[in-house]
């Protein structure tokens, strides 16, 4: 390092010599080279595809053109079309997200919970349950959906329960639910919220929870006062990672849903894009759908941002 | 501390309800699957008495305090605190607080929230306005926004005290509460610590390995080994007379040499240590017959190059100078008696110089300081490895 001193002038002298001044230049460039691959592959992968995303949404059907054809334009009323059109797809669809994630968070806390301080002193039965926690990941997304239909299927065992017990009518469905599609949206991103708390709550220091009951403070006051201000980053990071995708999930409504009060956003962009063939629309919902999350999310880290915690 | 404080502080004590309570532990035993860690243990703590629980690492004395706080529930035995059975309460329930260890200070709140965490349980109104004075009182008042982050080691362990003391519990417990700072910090905290106690008047139940700390902060001392209590009492009373070997070394240090009783009188009982006569005061011995072993302080001791000035009655060994090392205030020696071994004592630096490595040297001592263990104890046991 260097040291800075006064010399008889006064003036501050570098005492570092040529070849410390060129490695530290060489050090900031190396750094640049580090980053030079993130940076080309965010230009190449998400700012040029959204740019085209963008200039799509615009384009304009000529008069007389074939199906698909479209031409370059400033056609700022595909939003307004679209909008007026599927407002009603764009709100369910965060209706649903919203639902899944509070379901994925009261399922999922205490499951992490469960993992990360109850079982901490016990090293196999919480590896076991780890693995458990990621095994869904091993097989396929569509796969594990449409095993969903199976489980809520009218002859299968759940559907026959609640009938059994009268929480069904005898002529009633699970699937092509609105519940099998939140349902659907809950099993599918649990992980997204439990992976975060789990990795939260493994850092907590139990002596905390110690103290807590040392100062009076019965087992639910310790929750709500310690345990889980500490882990709201945890919440935070599961909330933003399961509510993100879902918002824009279109297999879960597919699959798990029906024609009439299931339909979510994500749907209408991927029959708008490759049935309908109207790739301006297809974009402009894309861009909106985009936009509205960024929005909730502002708002949202806005509102519980963590920046006050430690 | 200023006298006027003082006055005030203890008028306040007065009006308080909680002055602080009895504890009883009666054979309190914990085991962990295979291992004991508080065996039978029973101990009576009398009100506003500031009690040290002693000993090396392992030898339960955490553990118990845990149990008092109900943080760990005894396998057999019950606890009382002021003559209420708490045996079998949840920790928020108990009438005490604890300063932990690693002070345990919830890094989400500010340092008088922190303060505040259990008046506000308790539904105090005046959560705010106690806690303020409690910093106050450690001093910190003027880093109540802070975040525990934010401050040094020593004013953490500060907060965490003022945070167990504003609840005026009826015991308070401190779990080596000093082992993380610094010397010359320990030594003052120390003192701060024993001040607060003198003016809340509360019973303090202090658990520490650093026998010094016990000695000069604490009323009443038990050393702790392996899951019991070796012996309890006053510190000056355990210093200068130790019923065990363990006690003996853990507390301080001692000679303690294998011998014979020969005979008595007068009170006295005469041992026979490899040859040497060395008298020993029956009711300072623990067995008074056969094989014993006796034992004196090092800074008993006098030495000397010459028998002369040896008074008449005193106990009188002579062996070699096999080490000294200057430290200013005294010379520490290390003296070879045949058939005794090693035996340490040291002079205090007047100018003298009793003798050089190697040179032949006089050890006399009042037979009054002399104290008797059985013979059976093991001269090695709770010597501190360095």
């Amino acid at each position: 390092m260097s040291t800075p001193v006064m010399t008889k002038r006064g003036k501050i002298a570098d005492l570092r010599s040529k070849e410390e001044i060129k490695a530290e230049r060489k050090k900031g460039r190396t750094g640049l080279y580090l980053v030079l691959p993130g940076i080309i592959g965010l230009l190449l992968f998400f700012a040029l595809p959204v740019l085209v995303l963008l200039s799509m949404s615009l384009y304009t059907r000529p008069p007389g053109a074939e199906i698909g054809e479209f031409v370059p334009s400033f056609q700022i009323s595909n939003y307004a079309t679209v909008l007026s059109a599927y407002w009603p797809e764009l709100l369910r669809s965060f209706w649903f997200a919203l639902i899944a994630t509070v379901l994925a968070l009261l399922i999922g806390y205490p499951m992490a919970y469960l993992v990360a301080v109850r079982l901490r002193n016990h090293g196999l039965l919480k590896g076991i349950l780890l693995v458990l926690l990621i095994a869904p990941f091993f097989s396929s997304f569509i796969l594990r959906t449409q095993a969903w239909k199976q489980i809520l299927a009218d002859e299968g065992f759940v559907a026959q329960s609640l009938k059994a017990l009268a929480l069904l009518p005898p002529d009633g469905h699970l699937t092509a639910t609105p519940f099998a599609v939140v349902a659907g949206l809950t099993y599918n991103f649990l992980p997204f919220m439990v992976l975060p708390i789990y990795a939260n709550l493994d850092r907590l220091d139990t002596r905390l929870l110690e103290a807590s009951g040392d100062l009076y403070a019965s087992p639910a006051t310790t929750f709500r006062k310690v345990t889980l201000p500490l882990s709201a980053p945890g919440v935070f990071a599961g909330t933003l990672l399961t509510f993100i995708p879902a918002a824009g999930d279109y297999i879960n409504a597919a699959l798990l849903g029906n024609n009439r009060n299931t339909t979510m956003i994500g749907q209408v962009i991927d029959s708008r894009f490759f049935r309908v063939i109207d790739y301006p629309g297809a974009a402009a919902l894309s861009f909106v759908l985009m936009l509205s999350i960024l929005i909730l999310v502002i708002i949202y880290i806005r509102r519980f941002g963590t920046k006050e915690l430690m | 501390m200023n006298t006027q404080i003082r006055s005030r502080e203890s008028a306040k004590t007065r009006t308080n309800t909680s002055e602080g309570a009895d504890l009883h532990l009666r054979s309190i035993s914990k085991r962990f699957a295979e291992f004991i860690a508080v065996d039978q243990l029973d101990l009576t703590v009398p009100s506003g008495t500031f009690f040290a629980l002693l000993g090396p690492s392992g030898c339960g004395k955490s553990t118990t305090l845990r149990m008092i706080a109900g943080l760990e529930a005894p396998s057999v035995g019950s606890i009382s605190i002021g003559g209420q059975d708490v045996t079998q309460l949840p920790s928020h329930q108990r009438p005490v607080n604890t300063v932990f260890q690693s002070y345990a200070l919830f890094p989400h709140m500010s340092v008088l929230e922190n303060v505040a965490f259990g008046l506000k349980r308790k539904k105090d109104r005046e959560a705010m306005p106690k806690a303020k004075a409690a910093l106050e009182l450690v001093e910190l008042g003027h880093l109540a926004t802070r975040k525990p982050a934010q401050l040094s080691g020593g004013q953490q362990q500060r907060v965490a005290l003022a945070r167990a003391l504003v609840n005026r519990p009826q015991v308070l417990l401190l779990d080596e509460p000093l082992g993380a700072l610094d010397m010359k910090l320990r030594r003052q905290m120390q003192l701060e610590l024993k001040n607060i106690q003198t003016e809340v008047g509360l019973t303090f139940i202090h658990v520490t390995h650093d026998q010094e700390e016990a000695m000069t902060m604490a009323d009443v001392v038990a050393v702790m080994n392996e899951g019991r209590i070796e012996q309890m009492g006053p510190p000056r009373e355990l210093y200068d007379l130790p019923r065990t070997a363990f006690v003996a070394n853990f507390l301080g240090k001692s000679n303690l040499m294998r011998g014979e009783v020969t005979g008595g009188e007068a009170g006295m009982l005469r041992v026979d240590v490899a040859g040497n006569q060395v008298l020993l005061p029956a009711e300072r011995a623990v067995s008074a017959q056969g094989q014993i072993m006796v034992g004196v302080r090092p800074e008993k001791m006098h030495i000397a190059a010459t028998p002369d000035a040896v008074e008449p009655g005193a106990n009188l060994l002579s062996g070699t100078i096999k080490d000294a090392s200057f430290t200013g205030t005294t010379t520490e020696y290390l003296v070879q008696v045949e058939g005794i071994g090693l035996l340490g004592t040291f002079s205090q630096n007047r100018g003298q110089q009793p003798g050089n490595v190697g040179e032949r040297v006089y050890l006399s001592w009042d037979p009054v300081h002399t104290f008797g263990l059985e013979g059976s104890e093991n001269a090695a046991a709770g010597v501190e490895e360095s």
